[in-house]
């Protein structure tokens, strides 16, 4: 069984009121629908809000998940993203007028584990560097208006293909692939315009 | 713009080309074209040159581990959910719709076993007993005597007074099922509070004896019934034997 149909499966016993299979379906998607928000909101906080609404909103529209018409995984995202947009309006990016060198110490526990707890990685001096410039990337995509973001998100770095993205976003294919253009070349502006400033 | 028209292969093509190009599966004549244009179209140059840059900070965003707590979380967050709407559905419900509900998720598969021929007429095999039937129709062994003894009226008694037992059987045991089910609804609507020190152990006991009046309930239905029913079976053979022997 692949683990598209180790999901299907899950998923139907889950329906079937099977709480055994919904903790696993917890466990199998809380680190993407996590990391997809934390990347869009840009904030921990929020992002573990939205996760948990998100899961919610699954758990209560689980059943109109159709088995054989869809990847699970696509419909999750769409939940997500969705989810993602309401929370755009609400609040409307007051972040986003953060200026880049603000972001300071609070953001040190988002750093991969790995990273935390690596003593044999790279010198203090790189990981330094490397998480400002993570930091910048971040503080960039944020930036970017919602439509941009969520594009370069779910294929930069979530991977997803882009028959799939365009699914999740209900746009076509073709209108996917020019966010995913637009959203890199604005990203890539916008952070040359703050290297030159930092550096 | 320049090179605009060249090759045939204009800026749009090259933007419809772009994502498969930073992703490396541009491939033969598409390639070559793509190729062609980004070396003569200063516009399209710069874009591929910073699309390829945004990929290229993209990558360097590690994925980031979710809090430890988060599964725990969305766990107690979505059994909460589930909890309040089934308290919320059955806030809305009247009684009817609760009992037509409670009907249709559990009694059905009661009804569904009782009306199976085979079960049917186990209930009229266990009940024809002669001692059973002679005292639910008054009859005492000792004015036997007056008893029509005719086959065909012992026929027709039988098939009366079994069909009549049936019923009153069947409507105890949808008594019993409503009220168990009824229970388990009324334990379900009550929020389940959390058991603290000492309380635990009276709530387990509480729920055991639960357990054990419900499992009266399921003996009585179902496990004493049922192998007693098979076993007083052949009664019926051997008394439609002897009425084949006196007509
Ligand atoms: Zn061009």
């Amino acid at each position: 069984m692949d683990d598209a149909q180790v999901v299907a499966t899950l998923v139907r016993r889950c329906v079937a009121g099977d709480a055994a299979a919904w903790e696993d379906i917890v466990r199998r998607l809380n680190r993407r629908i996590y990391n997809i928000c934390y990347r869009f909101t840009g904030s921990g906080d929020d992002a573990q809000d939205l996760t948990q609404e998100v899961f919610v909103k699954i758990y209560r529209t689980l059943g109109s998940f159709d088995v054989e018409k869809g990847s699970f995984i696509t419909w999750v995202t769409a939940v997500t993203r969705n989810l993602l947009v309401d929370h755009f309006r609400k609040t409307k990016q007051d972040r986003v007028t953060d200026s880049l060198d603000n972001t300071g110490a609070e953001d040190e526990d988002l750093l991969p584990l790995s990273e935390q707890l690596a003593d044999n990685g790279p010198s203090p001096d790189v990981r330094v560097h490397r998480r400002e410039t993570q930091e910048m990337v971040q503080q960039a995509l944020q930036k970017l208006s919602p439509e941009l973001r969520e594009a370069v998100i779910l294929r930069d770095l979530q991977d997803m293909d882009y028959k799939e993205i365009a699914l999740a976003l209900k746009v076509p294919e073709g209108t996917v692939k020019s966010r995913i253009n637009r959203g890199r070349v604005e990203l890539a502006r916008l952070l040359s315009r703050t290297y030159r400033q930092v550096m | 713009m320049q090179g605009e028209f060249q090759n045939g292969f204009k800026c749009a093509d090259f933007d419809a080309l772009l994502a498969e190009a930073i992703d490396g599966t541009l491939t033969g004549t598409q390639l070559m074209r793509f190729e062609a244009h980004r070396e003569s179209c200063a516009q399209c140059s710069l874009l591929f040159t910073q699309a390829r840059a945004g990929y290229e900070w993209l990558e360097a965003l590690p994925e980031v581990e979710p809090p430890v707590a988060l599964v725990k979380q969305i766990l107690a967050a979505t059994q909460e959910t589930a909890r309040a709407e089934t308290v919320a559905r059955h806030a809305r419900q009247s009684w009817t719709e609760r009992i037509r509900e409670l009907l249709s998720a559990k009694v059905r598969p009661v009804f569904a076993a009782v009306a199976q021929p085979r079960f049917a007429m186990s209930f009229g095999m266990a009940f024809f007993s002669v001692t059973l039937m002679l005292n639910v129709t008054g009859v005492r062994l000792t004015s036997l005597k007056h008893v029509d003894l005719r086959p065909s009226s012992l026929v027709r008694g039988y098939y009366e007074t079994t069909g009549r037992l049936v019923k009153y059987y069947e409507n105890i045991r949808f008594v019993y099922e409503i009220e168990t089910r009824v229970r388990e609804l009324k334990r379900a609507a009550t929020p389940e509070e959390k058991p603290s020190g000492t309380d635990k152990q009276q709530d387990r006991k509480e729920q055991n004896r639960g357990n054990d009046r419900e499992k009266k309930y399921e003996n009585y239905s179902r496990e004493d019934s049922q192998p007693y029913l098979a076993t007083t079976g052949n009664g019926l053979q051997d008394v439609l034997a002897a009425v084949r022997r006196w007509s």
